[in-house]
């Protein structure tokens, strides 16, 4: 795995996919600072300004500054995104190697459950379980982190038994390791590779569904400046000022790239055939 | 007479990514009509990128650089699509490597047939489908009319690579390109198609350029022989003098690394003592699920004893089982039966203990996946170091033992080649100084060179420390030159055990009898 | 196909409405602590939470709710809404009707772009088109339903005033009208769509057209069409088959932004009203029918696909 940084910017897409994540990694964690106007600042004198030299990407109904609020609401939208994507990521790939290790009918019945679970859409599940828990980022975190684990646990599932028939792992147990050796040492570095790939790419799908879902007016509540919430209020106003909808339509576009290119880049650089 | 095929001076290069390799380098041969001409070389030595060439579908890659390639007299480059058209599949015919890969899965395969005969003499489909069936009963189809309208998935290796056949010769071509048509069927397979392409050229009396990595077999059916060698023709001989009077040293090479049963590598005798005996071991595959029910049989009810320092052959094609009982004696798959080792009774994977799993080692076919691509050499041989009692310290010795440099212990796998990898699993599994090596096809994806150098490095190993070899293989001349006893496995069951030396004495199992009579020698006389 | 293999598929689907109608009942019903709670909020009185409780037979057994809920929902009886006190199950399906005839829309769309979009960057791989569709394919998948709807209907109705805005009339009343109020949701939902199979057709022509029998095919001296059309665009669409089935996934998915948007009566719209007026018979109705829909959608597709390639039988 060492040097898979290196291999990454040799490639295209993750070169073009780390400069576009840069901006928006900075506003994640920096974003409040950075921001030039306080996100929530309300000015009568300054409502629908276009974009300017004062306001760079124009202000919304209440005059309060877009770019401010942009930068603020990145770490909710993609935050979201990335934990929601983190835990469904890890307890689909807990599910998925313990079904891929017993093996077995236990597997089987396992996997059988999780496609049918599979046949409830994303944003089916994730509104269902946000129509009995509440309205709110936490608990979009969560019911997006419950729609992603399904899909996770089969992917991480066929990578391991893909490793598992290869014959180093048969080499390993002729051998007699213990089966701690064989899945962490043997099994599990050629297992993380592809899930990493795959739940960065879900990482954009995440940052859509958590946008989805405030737009919908079941994540993030008003007047938090989440980028989902601030088109949705935007919609009112679309012919007197499209820049409330295209600014932030535009950072959830970006990000949303930026991990789809970062994941294709990601599969090359961590494929070990190829060479370094 | 005017040659069929004549290549003058041709040149061919790969480019990617700025830099540029030479495929084919100032190759020159000619056809005469009616003239099977023999293309011998190793992977990588440009032989199929010559085939690409004459039949001009090169990648998008490559250059060439200077040369004809002129059949029948015509400039087969200076030819644009629509002639080219005219000429592949009615005049200039191919037969492929891997028949299953070479069919279209979607596509029935009489279909497969016709639509050349629709396509190059414009025979309205039920007249394409009347020759198509004559073609199939030609290439000795039991049954053309139901073959036809079967699809791949549901012919044999041996019927597929028929259709292939009677698809390329059903215009009656003027050259034939065989690139490899016997190397993905198993041995009795192989040896029947090889009939028919003689038979074929019997009868059409086409020209012929007959691809293949073995020079043994090339030997039997090319007229000449050329050998091919980093995209250079190295040496031009007639097929009947090439094996007794090789004039290049790479061919000197290639005819002493061509496996020979009159030749053997083995000179010493197995010892007296059992190092491990199996008695009636049966191994099944259940593949149970909630919705799904099927059993299948790996091995039944096969008894033999393994001595000290035997080399006990294994043969039979793919599915006799012979690869079941290599999992089984290494403990990665259950059985029934028993396993009797030094004096004690194995009834499971479960009851092998550290000592048995020391002493029984295996090294697998496929140099690909046998090696963890994400740990280095020398975590590799580290492993099996640490575990059955020896030192990390003597990794560069096992690396020397198996001829590769000590620098090797810091490269990943990806860095190695086919033979250095198989080399690594050989160190593997001799780093736990085992009495017992369980060796599952190891050659099966090396070419000759190096599956000598291979086959010499573990007699080698054997001399040094006294190990016993199981040795699985398809190839029976291998097995004669290196085996004290050959164990024949048909359809799951043992069919003949009996020491090598008695093979070409008569009293043997049918199925025996047919491997050994489609194993022939090489033409040296 | 063998008797056995389509035996196991009803078995499949059987199991996985099972599975559906759990998970549905579960997370609405059992695992919020008090569903009467749900449905009124926090600030209900004890004895309207009472008679909620009673009315849904909240005091029963988590098993006996879920079974005197299951079988009546087995004969398309989902119980009364709580909003309009109808019958939720004929107004689900009412719904379900509008939104599967903006699904084939939107699906209508995706082939006839997808497909030739797809087939031109295999080909012309590397060159102007092949750049053209990547970067239709990855704004595709990186853009909301709920943005391009958003921007579509900034462009075609406000701007060009080319479409309708909002609305649905159906097809039966008044066709031109009908289909032009469907063409923008159609599009939007389609992008996505367009985005994904033609990538995915992309790179599975460019895999057969590197197959031995694609080279087989050219080296018979057969026509560049049947190349192209018989030999290698019938095996690279097998599997876009499949993956066109499990989108219709993201297709349910996206309908329910897109009719939220585009004020179209169908089921994703029915339930976001239900959601907000936390309307429970209607939530889990709504919930169940996507999801049969999307499972009856991919057993239609795995037999579709084992009838086309012939492979699949014996697996």
């Amino acid at each position: 795995m060492n040097g898979w940084l290196h291999q990454l910017i040799r490639t295209r897409h993750g070169v073009l996919g780390l400069i576009i994540l840069a901006p928006v990694a900075l506003a994640v964690v920096l974003g409040p600072q950075l921001a030039p106007n306080d996100p929530n600042a309300i000015s009568f004198l300054a409502r629908f300004s276009s974009p300017s030299f004062h306001h760079w990407l124009g202000t919304d109904e209440f005059g309060r500054d877009l770019l401010s609020r942009i930068l603020v609401g990145a770490r909710e939208s993609v935050g979201t995104a990335l934990s929601a994507t983190l835990l469904g990521t890890l307890s689909g790939a807990i599910l998925g190697t313990a079904s891929a290790y017993v093996g077995g009918r236990a597997d089987e019945a396992i996997m059988r459950t999780i496609d049918a679970i599979m046949a409830i859409p994303a944003l089916l599940l994730a509104l269902l379980v946000l129509s009995t828990l509440g309205k709110g980022a936490t608990d979009a975190t969560l019911a997006i982190a419950i729609s992603f684990a399904p899909g996770m646990a089969r992917i991480t599932r066929s990578v391991a038994l893909a490793a598992r028939h290869q014959d180093y792992v048969s080499a390993a147990i002729a051998r007699g390791e213990g089966s701690g050796w064989i899945v962490f040492r043997e099994m599990g570095p050629n297992v993380i590779a592809p899930v990493v790939v795959e739940s960065t790419i879900r990482v954009a799908f995440a940052v859509m569904l958590v946008a989805s879902l405030s737009f919908l007016g079941l994540g993030a509540q008003p007047p938090a400046p989440e980028w989902g919430l601030m088109i949705a209020e935007g919609r009112e106003y679309l012919d007197q000022a499209p820049w409330m909808i295209i600014a932030p339509g535009a950072a959830i576009a970006l990000t949303a790239i930026g991990f789809n290119l970062l994941g294709d880049g990601l599969r090359d650089a961590l494929n070990p055939r190829v060479g370094r | 007479m005017s040659p069929v095929l004549s290549i003058e001076n041709y040149r061919l290069e790969y480019r990617s990514s700025g830099t540029a390799f030479r495929a084919l380098d100032d190759v020159s041969l000619t056809i005469g009509p009616g003239e099977v001409l023999g293309l011998v070389g190793e992977s990588g030595s440009g032989k199929s990128s010559l085939a690409a060439a004459i039949m001009r579908l090169l990648p998008p890659n490559s250059r060439e650089g200077g040369g004809t390639i002129r059949f029948q007299g015509e400039d087969l480059r200076a030819m644009g699509p629509r002639q080219l058209r005219s000429v592949r599949g009615r005049r200039i015919a191919m037969v492929f490597q891997d028949p299953s890969s070479a069919l279209n899965p979607t596509l029935t395969l009489g279909r497969q047939v016709s639509e050349v005969l629709e396509t190059h003499r414009g025979l309205t489909p039920p007249e394409a489908r009347a020759e198509a069936l004559a073609m199939l009963r030609h290439v000795e189809i039991k049954d053309p009319e139901a073959l036809f309208a079967r699809y791949p998935h549901e012919a044999s290796g041996g019927e597929k690579q028929r259709v292939v056949i009677a698809a390329a010769f059903a215009c009656h071509p003027e050259l034939v390109l065989l690139d490899e048509p016997t190397t993905a069927l198993d041995v009795l397979t192989g040896a029947r198609i090889l009939e028919l392409v003689r038979r074929l050229r019997a009868q059409i009396g086409m020209a012929g350029l007959y691809i293949s990595h073995d020079l043994a077999l090339v030997s039997r059916v090319a007229d000449r022989i050329a050998v091919i060698r980093g995209g250079r023709i190295v040496e031009e001989q007639p097929a009947a003098t090439i094996f007794r009077n090789p004039r290049h040293p790479y061919t000197r090479l290639l005819a002493e690394a061509a496996p020979r049963p009159d030749r053997r590598l083995t000179t010493d005798e197995a010892g007296a003592e059992p190092l491990l005996g199996l008695d009636s071991l049966s191994v099944r595959y259940d593949r149970r699920g909630v919705f799904r029910r099927r059993a299948a049989t790996g091995a039944e009810n096969v008894s033999f004893t393994i001595r000290e320092r035997e080399v006990l052959g294994v043969i039979g094609e793919s599915g006799s089982g012979k690869s079941s009982l290599a999992r089984a004696l290494a403990g990665l798959v259950r059985f029934e039966g028993t396993i009797r080792f030094t004096g004690r009774s194995v009834k499971g994977p479960g009851a092998m203990d550290r000592a048995y799993r020391r002493a029984v080692q295996i090294v697998f076919q496929s140099p690909d996946s046998s090696l963890n691509p994400r740990q280095r050499v020398r975590e590799i041989l580290a492993r099996p170091l640490k575990m059955f009692g020896g030192n990390v310290a003597e990794i560069p010795r096992l690396l020397d033992e198996v001829r590769l440099a000590p620098n090797y212990a810091a490269r990943y796998p990806h860095e190695l080649s086919g033979g250095e990898k198989q080399r690594v699993a050989i160190a593997r599994a001799f780093a736990a100084r085992p009495r017992l090596v369980i060796c599952d096809e190891i050659t099966a994806a090396l070419d000759v060179s190096m599956q000598a150098s291979v086959i010499e490095l573990l007699l080698a190993l054997r001399a040094a420390h006294d190990t016993a070899y199981l040795f699985i293989t398809h190839d029976l001349n291998l097995i004669a030159e290196v085996a004290h006893r050959v164990a024949v496995m048909y359809r799951g069951r043992l069919v003949d055990l009996l020491p090598v030396a008695q093979l070409r004495e008569g009293d043997v199992h049918p199925y025996t009898g047919a491997l050994i009579a489609a194993s022939p020698l090489p033409v040296t006389a | 196909m063998s008797a056995g293999w389509f035996a196991r598929r009803v078995l499949l689907i059987g199991y996985t409405l099972l599975v559906v109608s759990l998970v549905v009942f579960a997370v609405t019903e059992i695992l919020p602590a008090d569903a009467a709670v749900v449905i009124l909020g926090q600030n209900a009185t004890p004895a309207a939470l009472a008679a909620v409780r009673a009315r849904l037979g909240l005091n029963d057994p988590a098993w006996l709710q879920y079974w005197h809920w299951l079988w009546p929902a087995l004969h398309g009886n989902f119980g009364i809404s709580m909003r309009t006190d109808q019958p939720v199950g004929p107004e689900m399906f009412a719904a379900l009707g509008r939104s599967l005839l903006l699904a084939a829309g939107a699906i209508f769309l995706m082939l006839v772009v997808a497909i030739p979009l797809g087939l031109a960057a295999a080909l012309g791989r590397g060159r102007s088109i092949d750049l053209l569709a990547g970067l239709i394919s990855y704004l595709g998948v990186s853009l909301p339903e709920f943005v391009t709807a958003t921007l579509l209907l900034m462009i075609f109705a406000d701007r060009l005033g080319w479409l309708p805005a909002t609305g649905y009339v159906p097809l039966t009343q008044n066709p031109l009208a009908g289909l032009s109020h469907l063409a923008l949701p159609a599009l939007t939902v389609a992008l996505v769509l367009i985005a994904h199979v033609s990538r995915m057709l992309r790179s599975e022509m460019i895999d057969v057209l590197a197959s031995e029998y694609v080279r087989a095919a050219r080296l018979k001296g057969l026509p560049w069409r049947i190349v192209i059309f018989r030999h290698a665009l019938r095996n690279a669409l097998l599997p876009v088959i499949t993956v066109v089935a499990l989108d219709v996934g993201y297709v349910l998915g996206g309908i329910i932004v897109v009719e939220e948007i585009f004020a179209i009566p169908g089921i994703g719209r029915a339930l976001i009203v239900a959601i907000e007026a936390r309307d429970l018979p209607a939530i889990q109705a709504a919930a169940v029918i996507m999801a049969a829909t999307y499972a009856g959608v991919n057993f239609l597709a795995d037999i579709a696909y084992a009838l086309l390639d012939k492979r699949i039988r014996y697996e």
